[in-house]
């Protein structure tokens, strides 16, 4: 298993490690991917949650035009719809427009 | 309540934060009050109130909204285009 053949001395073989042991006694190195499904799936998930979110609880967003034409107008002045916001108190917002 | 718009409409800067709005595309807010203003003016004008109060309206989409919508939105109200319900 250590002679090489004629033809192995003129080819290119990659550095694998054993040759025999891959190809004979194979072993599943799967487990070193873990970490990388791990990832990948959370970021998919978050993915998928934040567009489940902005469709569902964006104000923009009008699933039922006939019975909720405008959800922005339903918002109250001091609802936050941003997860994070940076220097805005929202507990000191006050309604400013107009009754009509 | 008139008293208050007033007074608002003199300590008048630009417009103020709107939590409907809080991202950096405020194409919607400039729609919102444009349209509020319209719709202020014809509810209150039905009731045979005075429109003063509208004024705010006009104040925030006029700092808010570019010219050219403006105009363009005007145009189609003129000419019964145009695309929101007053």
């Amino acid at each position: 298993m250590f002679y090489r053949s004629n033809i192995e001395t003129y080819s290119l073989r990659l550095h694998t490690g054993n040759p025999a042991r891959s190809a004979a006694a194979e072993e599943s190195r799967v487990h070193l991917l873990i970490p990388l499904f791990i990832f990948i799936s959370g970021g998919a998930t978050m993915s998928v949650l934040a567009l489940t979110r902005a469709a569902l609880k964006n104000p923009d967003v009008s699933w039922d035009h006939k019975n909720n034409p405008e959800p922005w107008n339903k918002m109250e002045p001091n609802q936050q719809y941003k997860l994070l916001a940076v220097n805005m108190d929202y507990s000191k917002l006050k309604k400013d427009r107009p009754d009509f | 309540m008139a008293e208050d718009i007033k007074a608002k409409l003199e300590k008048y800067r630009t417009a103020p934060f709107d939590a409907r709005f809080p991202n950096q595309n405020q194409t919607r807010n400039c729609w919102s009050n444009y349209v509020d203003y319209y719709r202020c003016q014809k509810a209150l004008d039905a009731k045979g109130l005075d429109t003063q109060p509208c004024e705010w309206y006009k104040r925030v989409y006029k700092s808010l909204c570019p010219i050219s919508w403006i105009q363009k939105w005007d145009e189609q109200r003129e000419d019964g285009t145009f695309p929101g319900k007053i």
